[in-house]
């Protein structure tokens, strides 16, 4: 589904890169968790990925469509959907206008469909009265659940998820990492985590780690 | 149109920065408003000026042209005994028609002025310390003739005469000389005089002319009037009391003067439809007459003084909008920008989901626009509050500035309106009589500050242009803005 070719990414000059000449290729119906210390560059290639910046070298393909003739913009409406650490939600918004707002926005099937907004965010334990609270009155768990239900609401075949866990307890951690299961299972969507820690990558069913500018399959 | 509605989701949701911005705008916009409303007041009031105040051209006989001519007789003549005299001749009626018949003159009046004897009734008296003062003034039309102890004022109609005009005197019993009253021996008297005489309107009192074969004369009173005590002819101690002033058709007052008069008038006053015209009209009536003989003055002193009271008013309101504009747009534009610093991870989270950036920056148009539609409601109804004081104030202190200037400048009484020629009585006032009358309209001129539908529209255009241009500014750093650098730190 996503494949990258020969991609590379630098700051300041091409001696120096965080990653150079990566292929790397990622399928619909599976999780991959990218690992890597801080400082490896995982962030950058999931910025990458989700169409936040351009690579320095190389191509991204989505099917056999390069990003840079998708466009950044397109690619982003509709095609990737983004989960942060810290939720990035509408923070004037109730979590049922942020689910509303993003399937607007990206032209979702059920765009403007207010009671399957509601349905996927009460799947995710968001019942109707958290759903139409201000989306600050809910505790980091919840908010966390609410960006989950964002990107379950948008038709976006690609999943990428930047530390989504790292602001969350155990409790709350593991059920995220359910949903993101399901959403790769269930749903048949390409689930990429960018995550530090090894329990959380362990869940996913696929394991790369970023380390000496290179991606390394875990077994 | 998902902006829109994001755009309401964030008013709403902040109240207090909403109100704010409100206020803000409200505050500037009523200014704005202020200044819209005082230029377009100030406009209204000159054009009103142009109605009201009016303006005059006279044609009388050239005092300069005849005091040359004296003045080269009298060097080529040695003796003492025959020395030559200034000559001044009479306006001719004909000439006066011909002026009458060019665009712009509204309407004319005829002035002939001599003084009559009483027969049967008595004068006002009045005692000074300069002495009795009931004979003629200087400046008559031959100081040979004698002078009466009461001044006939002959007019085409007394509502034309300045001192009518200008309210100076009221038509209190009767009425007033009109253009009906020529060739009758109608006459309108002071009030002061009738009590005096027990006359009343519809009594006939008789006088004796001053010159020719000396004939006694009936007049039938149609009217009294009251004369204000500021009268011009009062004004010089060799004039007659004002009370022993009568108004009748020139016509009458030229039998008076003599046979050789009839056609003629001492000063024909040519009322102009819009002042601004004076000068054309004049122009234009100068090719009709003998310059050598008559000459043409203008008197738009009155609307000058309005209109260059209303052009500084005018001119500082236009001075008031622009920069209160400016102001408000820099203001707005900072506080927009300060805004839109604040909301740089919103503005991420939409360029993530793939958002366009004019739709953003359309989201925060929208968001000042409903701000700006409260504001200019608020402005509206404030506006008239600030336009009305500062207005007031305006007009107080370019009047009074106006005012200045007008009076010094019309100091010199006997100037160029001393070129009128006075008939045989009191010789009519020269500018420094006329500013007063001028300075009092200026004074009166009054901006009428209200707010129509007009008003409200330019100010929701200026509301409109100031958001679009502080939103503009700041969206400099929207369209540069990386996702990345705001998400992803």
């Amino acid at each position: 589904m996503l494949k990258t070719e020969g991609l590379g990414y630098w700051y300041q000059d091409k001696s120096e890169p965080l990653f150079q000449d990566i292929n790397l290729e990622f399928d619909v119906g599976q999780s991959y968790a990218i690992l890597g210390h801080s400082g490896t560059g995982k962030t950058t290639f999931l910025s990458l990925i989700a169409g936040l910046d351009k690579p320095k070298e190389g191509d991204i393909l989505l099917g056999d469509r390069s990003l840079k003739k998708i466009g950044l913009t397109n690619y982003r409406r509709r095609d990737v959907s983004i989960v942060f650490q810290a939720y990035n939600l509408f923070t004037y918004m109730s979590p049922l206008n942020n689910l509303l707002t993003a399937m607007a926005i990206t032209g979702a099937e059920h765009a403007g469909d207010k009671h399957f907004a509601l349905r996927t965010l009460n799947d995710l334990g968001i019942n109707e009265d958290l759903a139409t609270r201000n989306v600050q009155q809910l505790s980091g768990g919840q908010q966390q659940r609410v960006a989950i239900a964002r990107t379950m609401a948008c038709d976006a075949q690609l999943v990428v998820a930047d530390e989504p866990t790292g602001n969350l307890d155990e409790d709350n951690t593991k059920e995220v990492i359910d949903q993101f299961q399901k959403i790769a299972h269930d749903r048949q969507k390409c689930v990429i985590i960018v995550t530090h820690e090894p329990d959380v990558a362990a869940r996913c069913d696929h394991q790369y780690r970023l380390e000496n500018k290179q991606f390394t399959k875990l077994a | 149109m998902n902006f829109f509605k994001r755009a309401w989701l964030n008013v709403w949701a902040k109240k207090g920065r909403s109100v704010l911005l409100i206020l803000v705008s409200s505050a500037i916009l009523m200014f704005v408003l202020a200044g819209l409303l005082i230029r377009s007041a100030a406009v209204k009031a000159t054009d009103q000026a142009k109605a009201d105040v009016g303006a005059t051209v006279t044609l009388s006989a050239n005092r300069q042209a005849a005091f040359k001519k004296m003045q080269s007789s009298s060097s080529s003549s040695t003796s003492k005994s025959s020395r030559p005299k200034m000559t001044l001749t009479p306006v001719k009626l004909s000439d006066a028609t011909k002026i009458s018949k060019l665009s712009n003159v509204k309407s004319t009046n005829v002035t002939s002025s001599t003084t009559v004897n009483a027969k049967s009734y008595d004068v006002v008296s009045t005692s000074t310390g300069m002495g009795s003062s009931n004979g003629g003034g200087p400046g008559g039309m031959k100081s040979s003739t004698s002078s009466g102890d009461t001044q006939i004022d002959g007019v085409t109609a007394t509502s034309l005469a300045t001192d009518f005009s200008s309210n100076q005197s009221k038509i209190t019993k009767g009425r007033g000389i009109t253009t009906a009253d020529k060739n009758t021996n109608h006459v309108v008297i002071e009030k002061d005089l009738a009590s005096q005489n027990n006359l009343t309107v519809g009594d006939t009192i008789t006088v004796k002319e001053t010159a020719g074969d000396k004939a006694k004369v009936k007049m039938k009173i149609v009217g009294i009037y009251k004369a204000s005590s500021t009268s011009s002819s009062s004004t010089s101690p060799m004039s007659t009391d004002p009370s022993n002033t009568m108004y009748t058709s020139y016509t009458l007052a030229n039998t008076f003067k003599g046979s050789t008069y009839a056609g003629t008038a001492d000063s024909v006053t040519f009322n102009i439809s819009n002042p601004a015209k004076v000068s054309s009209v004049k122009t234009a009536g100068k090719k009709l007459i003998n310059s050598s003989k008559y000459s043409l003055s203008t008197d738009d002193s009155s609307y000058q003084t309005v209109k260059a009271s209303m052009d500084n008013v005018e001119g500082f309101a236009n001075k008031i909008v622009w920069l209160v504009a400016i102001a408000g747009t820099i203001i707005l534009a900072l506080i927009v920008i300060l805004m839109i610093r604040e909301r740089r991870f919103e503005i991420g989270v939409l360029l993530s989901l793939g958002e366009a950036r004019w739709k953003i920056v359309a989201q925060f148009f929208t968001e000042m626009l409903m701000v700006i539609v409260i504001a200019v409601a608020i402005a509206g109804a404030g506006g008239k509050f600030v336009g009305d004081q500062l207005g007031s104030q305006l007009v107080s202190q370019s009047t009074t500035t106006t005012q200045t200037t007008s009076t010094s400048s019309g100091q010199p009484g006997g100037g160029s309106g001393g070129g009128q020629p006075g008939g045989n009585g009191g010789g009519a006032g020269g500018p420094g009589s006329t500013s007063t009358t001028t300075s009092a309209k200026a004074a009166d001129t009054d901006l009428d500050i209200s707010v129509s539908a007009v008003d409200l529209a330019e100010l929701g255009g200026f509301g409109l242009a100031i958001t679009f241009l502080s939103i503009m500014i700041a969206s400099g750093g929207i369209l540069r803005l990386e996702p990345k650098k705001v998400l992803i730190s």
